[in-house]
């Protein structure tokens, strides 16, 4: 047994360090401690499985299309509150960004896909900032309503800038929207900032508006896309799904139909979009729709309305909180269409391919669920 | 011109105020009496000798006027959409003939069962939204997983629930998660708050075939 | 099961242990603790011994009646439609458990690791097979197993029948070159021969010795423990100290989730693989299971997945190794609890001594790592509460071995007395948490 202490008592050394060293926290310290404190070491792309597995899935045969021009990685919909108040929803984000950084060869970006924080608090924003100031790839923000409402983006914007921008990246147009736009509910019911924010951080709560992208985002975005043709490859972030899914838990954007218009032109449009928790495909004519996990709970799947292309996951098990949350991986293809790969942490990965979306459904068909909503 | 202070709980108001009212106009002596209830800013003019219900209504109006927010129940329901209770206007056309107890009750009863048993719920549907109602120690309340009480499939009990070895009541896996994803206090089977967030699950699955076992 | 059932079935068991002291008594499990065991070759009690202790504990088994106590209906389900349960084959697979001649250098057996006399596991962090080599996991106990879904810690092996093949030519254990070997080194043998043909009507041959063994294994049920007659209605069968136990058990400490127990299966597993965070205790994940992946790319054999599991630092990834999925990493099954108090030490590696030090590790919330299960949180429990857990735990002993429990119980409970290494109750009550001070 001395040999069995002698380990523990190592692990505990290692993790007073990776305490002491947390105390000033910055990247290059995080990721070292937490290497080994964690258990967590760098693995090679030779792990034919989780996320790794889905770089050589994606590249053989499920493509299908050739290799992917690129990989980026996702992380979505932390919903921290304060690390006092509850640690699971920090641990989790933890959990991704260790996710993300391990993977080799790392992803050109890491999207964040709104939802940071679950109040909108400074301190809940500034504490999501931190973890994912240790992502390795640079990091590319979004907003969700969660992070709005409290002050109306004063801080988020502060903090990460303009909601609204667009960038190229290896011969594709990336356009991110805030698209969780709601009419004022609140002056007219008198409502503090934090009423304001506690009704929209209720899916179920019937008095916040629909969202919507807003028609001055609408024109931002024409005078964005002119400069380019119609064959351009365009990739769409958006927080909430750019399609009217189930208004009751704002899965659904009031101007899609406005939007998509203005997207229409062109040959091959993706939307990425988060707020959703779960596995999400939908397609509607040249955009391809596809949804993101979330790192702190999954949600149901909408009692109506469901895409046809959409191969829900599984139940999720209440008893295992990790259990239908986690990240992923979008694999873009050189025409712009993606390979969409959920990294569902307590199960193996799941990869809704090009083929798929492409095929309306009829090839590369991921696999079924047996336990469906009820 | 007379105050009268109306101490009472909010869901409670009209009742207090009725009553109160009532002993207002026996007792009063001036045309109009003003009537102000406790935290001193619902106040109504209301005439000596108008009935209670009247003195009654014009104070629940002002004060509705200036809570918007503060009756619960409209509240509630504005907020957080609830299943209506079934629809038993049936039970007053025809068939009375021969004499069934139900043929004794009119329209008003017909209101009551409706308005108590939604009220029964929406006080459910308050605790389900709110995680200091429930006691988290972690700010976690039931609609964060289970907005409009999806998922909670209350009609597949009682079932085996593998991951407690036995099988259990909706009111076991309410417990569950009180204790594990909110971390609060489990209540008793019995504790209104357990009853009420029993109503509210139930209610939202109004409709649902009932299919003990279903995994 | 009934109150009545229970007490017919209790007085059945007094009968027994009253014969059992009365014909027995030299060589009482008591006496047995007291060291008085003739020991054979790696630490275990010699075959000889250990066959007459078992006949004292399982004189005869009826295979054509349920186990007592066990649900009739959910019996059926653990007998293999190839292997249905008759005398023949029960007691050739008895014989076969204590056969050292399945060993290469003929000093280990079945009962070697899983000792009648050491709770049928060997009481060791990590087993000793041939030529005194050590593999990696703690042996798990025979008792029971039979309940199983798969078998082996990380469940890479379908069936018990199968299972039972494993040991046989793992180089670390019985170290025969093939099963080819194993029936050379029994076939001539004519009581075997004779054995053979009656119970499966063929030659010695490898995968009947699997299936012999495995239908022996399939009688060491024992279930009838002091929680089982609690359940049953006899609350005086446990101590209010492990009442509240159980009830802990099922709420706050949330043992259930993964340890379910009721009549229909006793056993205490879910027959799921998790990470505790055991082995996260060892570094390196990462570059281990790029390692293991890489050698089973090269060679997908059983046999070569059989000695990566026992042989090599790869164990600490578990079911990965199965499953090759980067979410089973570090994960292995549910522990039985049945008969857990006389089955240490704990862990897949054995490397936890004491029920209490097991408590404290689940207190703190395990080993923090990246394949954490996420049902593992810090619990928050007191000492008291860990008491009672424990005083819970050690009623799960079927009473045939209530000695031996006992024995376990104060050796536990003085070593826990003396330290408490996994003791963290800063992580316990969050006053510290996982990712900061």
């Amino acid at each position: 047994m001395k040999k069995l202490k002698s380990i523990e008592t190592r692990y505990m050394e290692d993790r007073s360090r990776f305490f002491h060293d947390l105390k000033n926290l910055d990247r290059r310290s995080f990721l070292k401690v937490s290497a080994a404190a964690m258990g967590a070491a760098v693995a090679s792309g030779v792990i034919p499985s989780g996320s790794f597995q889905s770089v050589s899935v994606a590249q053989g045969n499920a493509a299908s299309g050739g290799s992917a021009a690129f990989r980026f990685a996702y992380i979505s919909d932390s919903h921290l509150y304060e690390k006092k108040i509850n640690d699971r929803f920090v641990r989790s984000l933890l959990r991704a960004v260790e996710d993300v950084n391990n993977l080799d060869p790392q992803p050109d970006f890491v999207f964040y896909g709104g939802d940071l924080a679950q109040l909108g608090q400074p301190r809940e924003l500034e504490l999501g900032a931190q973890i994912l100031k240790n992502v390795k790839a640079p990091m590319k923000m979004m907003v969700g309503e969660h992070d709005w409402y409290f002050d109306l983006g004063q801080k988020w914007r502060q903090m990460f800038g303009e909601p609204t921008y667009s960038w190229d990246h290896k011969g594709i147009h990336m356009v991110t929207l805030n698209s969780v736009v709601e009419r004022d509910f609140w002056t007219a019911r008198g409502l503090t900032p934090m009423q304001r924010m506690m009704t929209v951080a209720g899916l179920d709560n019937g008095v916040q508006s629909p969202f919507s992208v807003g028609e001055e985002q609408r024109q931002w975005l024409r005078k964005d896309l002119a400069a380019y043709a119609d064959e351009t490859p365009l990739i769409v972030f958006s927080h909430s799904p750019l399609y009217k899914l189930y208004k009751k838990w704002n899965f659904w954007t009031d101007d899609a139909d406005e939007v998509q218009a203005i997207l229409k032109r062109f040959k091959q449009v993706v939307v990425i979009h988060g707020h959703t928790h779960q596995l999400l495909t939908n397609r509607i004519g040249n955009i391809h729709f596809h949804g993101m996990l979330s790192t702190a709970w999954p949600w149901p799947y909408a009692p109506e309305g469901m895409p046809e292309l959409t191969i829900e996951m599984n139940r999720p098990d209440p008893f295992n909180p990790n259990d239908g949350c986690g990240d992923g991986q979008v694999h873009v293809h050189a025409d712009g269409l993606v390979d969409k790969v959920y990294n569902l942490w307590n199960r193996g990965p799941i990869t809704v391919s090009k083929a798929y979306t492409a095929s309306w459904g009829r090839q590369s068909v991921p696999p079924m669920p047996n336990r469906a909503s009820y | 011109m007379r105050k009268i202070s109306i101490v009472s709980q909010v869901g409670f108001v009209l009742l207090y105020i009725a009553c109160v009212s009532m002993a207002t106009i026996l007792a009063g002596c001036s045309k109009e009496v003003e009537v102000t209830t406790c935290d001193g800013t619902g106040r109504a003019m209301v005439a000596k000798n108008a009935t209670g219900q009247a003195l009654a209504d014009g104070l629940m109006d002002q004060w509705k006027r200036d809570h918007p927010d503060r009756d619960w129940v409209t509240g509630e329901k504005e907020r957080h959409e609830l299943k209506p209770p079934a629809d038993n206007s049936a039970l007053l056309e025809g068939g009375q003939a021969q004499g069934h107890t139900y043929g004794q009750h009119d329209k008003r009863d017909l209101l009551v069962w409706a308005r108590e048993t939604e009220k029964f719920a929406l006080e459910g549907s308050r605790i389900f939204h709110s995680s200091e109602l429930l006691g988290s120690t972690v700010a976690v309340s039931c609609d964060m997983c289970h907005p409009h009480a999806a998922n909670t499939h209350p009609e597949t009990y009682p079932k085996f629930q593998t991951q407690l070895g036995r099988v259990v009541l909706l009111r076991d896996m309410i417990n569950w998660c009180i204790e594990q994803p909110v971390r609060g206090k489990r209540l008793e089977p019995d504790d209104p708050a357990m009853r009420a967030l029993e109503a509210y699950i139930m209610a939202q699955r109004s409709g649902t075939v009932m299919n003990y076992g279903k995994h | 099961m009934n109150v009545k059932k229970v007490s017919s079935n209790a007085a059945r068991w007094t009968i027994c242990s009253a014969v059992l002291i009365g014909i027995f008594l030299p060589a009482c499990s008591a006496k047995a603790a007291a060291g008085n065991v003739p020991k054979g070759e790696h630490g275990a009690a010699t075959m000889e011994y250990q066959a007459e202790a078992l006949n004292r504990l399982l004189p005869t088994v009826d295979v054509s009646q349920v186990p007592q106590g066990f649900d009739p209906v959910v019996w059926q389900a653990f007998i293999p439609g190839d292997n249905a349960l008759t005398p023949e084959r029960v007691g050739l697979g008895r014989k076969l458990y204590f056969e050292k001649r399945l060993s290469a250098d003929g000093t280990v057996a079945c009962a070697t690791c899983h000792d009648v006399t050491r709770g049928f596991t060997d009481q060791l962090a990590v087993s000793e097979g041939i030529r005194d080599q050590n593999g990696r996991r703690n042996a798990p106990t025979t008792l029971n197993v039979a309940l199983l879904q798969t078998a082996f810690l990380d469940g890479r092996s379908p069936t018990l029948d199968h299972q039972a093949q494993m040991p046989i030519v793992n180089p670390v254990e019985m170290g025969m070159p093939d099963g080819q070997a194993a029936v050379a080194a029994i076939q001539n043998d004519a009581a075997y021969k004779a054995a053979f043909q009656r119970a499966y009507g063929r030659a010695v041959n490898y995968e009947d010795i699997g299936r012999a063994i495995a239908a022996f294994e399939r009688t060491l049920i024992f279930v009838d423990s002091p929680f089982r007659r609690f359940l049953g209605g006899d609350e005086g069968a446990i101590s209010s100290d492990a009442k509240q136990g159980w009830v802990l058990f099922n709420q706050k400490a949330r043992c259930v989730t993964c340890h379910p127990m009721n009549t229909s299966n006793p056993l205490g597993t879910d027959n799921r693989f998790h990470n505790i965070g055991v082995s996260a205790r060892h570094q390196n994940f990462g570059a281990l299971a790029k390692q293991a992946l890489k050698a089973l790319n090269e060679d997908p054999s059983e046999q070569k997945l059989d000695q990566l599991a026992l042989s090599t630092d790869m164990s600490e990834l578990g079911r990965f190794m199965v499953t090759k999925n980067r979410s089973d990493i570090g994960a292995f099954r549910t522990s039985i609890l049945l008969n857990i108090g006389i089955t240490p030490p704990y862990m897949h590696d054995g490397s936890i001594e004491t029920l209490w030090d097991v408590m404290d590790h689940y207190n703190k919330g395990g080993e923090s790592n990246l394949f954490l299960d996420g049902g593992m949180e810090p619990l928050a429990l007191t000492e008291e509460e860990i008491d009672q857990i424990v005083a819970f735990l050690f009623a799960l002993t079927d009473n045939r071995f209530a000695q031996e429990n006992r024995r376990q119980l104060e050796r536990q409970r003085a070593q826990a007395q003396k330290k408490r290494p996994l003791r963290d109750n800063d992580m316990a009550f969050r006053l510290k948490l996982a990712f900061e001070q």
